[in-house]
């Protein structure tokens, strides 16, 4: 039935006099009606913020050159779900917090996070020679961008939920001096094994220069 | 209703360089998608508006600026300005007539003219709008993705205008 039929059908219902079963059915259609003008929606929910320390104050943490990245893993599955409503364990990532800090008063560094990579912590690694492309040798994968999960519907299709996710990801950015930087990078884990040591490699680069220099941190 | 997040005007600090804005047509064509059969499917056509906004935003900061669909076309530019998506988010809202927020994140590379990255950034551009009903959400969507992205070249412009990497390259 077309909606202008159904919207003269309950315009021009008799109400005087009319059976009970016909009022009854005027509701229900008024109600579809105006059910049928609202799209699917959520409620609205409530993400708190991760707190931030000094990168140095970290467990596992990195220094070169004046720059500091320290790193918090948050394995705990009812962490999980207080700052991302989502247990993401089972679902194969461990959620990485990261806080880059530029002690240095001159250098500014450039974080890309498409050149950040993650494998096993016994993965073989020479060290980089001067001149030589850092990361090379390191036979890890890179990081995923948070919007490979959804596409994987590896996370809730709730809008709140996947926004959550890329508002809390850690982005490319240039750390000028004593300029800091913090967010989550999500790693890939084991589904249903125990989590082995992971080895996190980040190419940092002086802006202008040329050659990144790496920042290892294993956990 | 449309609502903006407020944004230092660059007009005062131009910066005294040529750039050359990389907009190749696959950055024009970038539409992102999200959603399910579940809920609602809705694919933001973020590239076409950016490809329209980001000269325009950026010419009122740089010196000149040069749009081009690749880097090796660049010619005398002294900074290679090239944009890049990461990513899309926005909420759904509880009736049609609630705001809903929309949130894009554009990440740029500046690389000077030898090819040495100088600057990367990370610029969020956001917008609210109605969420719309059966009739009206469509527009609402144009809206809400026009804004957002007009947002983060706002945004982008102010960032740039505030980085004293770029600036050290006027010197």
């Amino acid at each position: 039935m077309p909606i202008s039929g159904i919207f003269l059908f309950l315009n021009f219902c008799p109400k005087d006099g009319a059976s009970v079963r016909s009022r009854d059915l005027a509701r229900i259609l008024r109600t579809f009606v105006a059910l049928s003008l609202v799209l699917p929606v959520y409620a609205a929910s409530t993400f708190p913020d991760y707190p931030v320390g000094q990168a140095n104050e970290y467990a596992v943490s990195a220094q070169t050159a004046g720059l500091t990245i320290g790193v918090e893993a948050i394995e705990d599955l009812n962490e999980q779900k207080n700052y991302f409503h989502t247990e993401l364990a089972p679902k194969g990532f461990v959620p990485v917090f990261v806080v880059i800090q530029n002690g240095s008063t001159e250098d500014s560094f450039l974080f890309d996070k498409t050149k950040v990579a993650s494998g096993p912590a016994d993965a073989s690694v020479s060290t980089p020679k001067e001149g030589s492309k850092a990361g090379e040798s390191l036979a890890v994968a890179a990081i995923p961008f948070v919007g490979l999960f959804f596409a994987l519907k590896l996370v809730s299709n709730a809008s709140e939920v996947q926004q959550n996710f890329l508002m809390k990801e850690m982005q490319s950015t240039t750390l000028s001096p004593g300029a800091s930087a913090h967010g989550f990078l999500y790693v890939p884990i084991p589904k249903n094994a125990p989590r082995q040591k992971i080895h996190l490699r980040f190419p940092i680069t002086r802006a202008g220069a040329g050659e990144p220099f790496v920042l290892d941190l294993v956990f | 209703m449309t609502a903006r997040a407020q944004t230092t005007s660059p007009s005062n600090t131009k910066l005294a360089l040529r750039a050359a804005l990389v907009i190749t047509p696959e950055f024009c064509a970038t539409r992102i998608t999200k959603g399910s059969w579940a809920t609602i499917k809705e694919t933001f056509e973020v590239g076409k508006i950016a490809c329209a906004e980001l000269a325009p935003t950026l010419e009122r900061l740089f010196f000149s600026v040069t749009p081009v669909t690749a880097v090796t076309l660049s010619g005398d530019a002294q900074v290679v300005l090239i944009p890049r998506f990461v990513d899309v988010a926005a909420n759904t809202t509880m009736g049609a007539f609630s705001d809903r927020e929309m949130d894009v994140f554009l990440e740029w590379t500046v690389k000077d003219p030898s090819g040495k990255t100088v600057w990367i950034e990370t610029v969020q551009g956001s917008s609210k709008h109605h969420m719309g009903n059966l009739f009206t959400h469509g527009k609402n969507l144009k809206l809400i993705v026009k804004d957002s992205v007009q947002d983060a070249a706002e945004q982008s412009a102010s960032k740039m205008a505030s980085s004293t990497e770029l600036r050290k390259l006027t010197q």
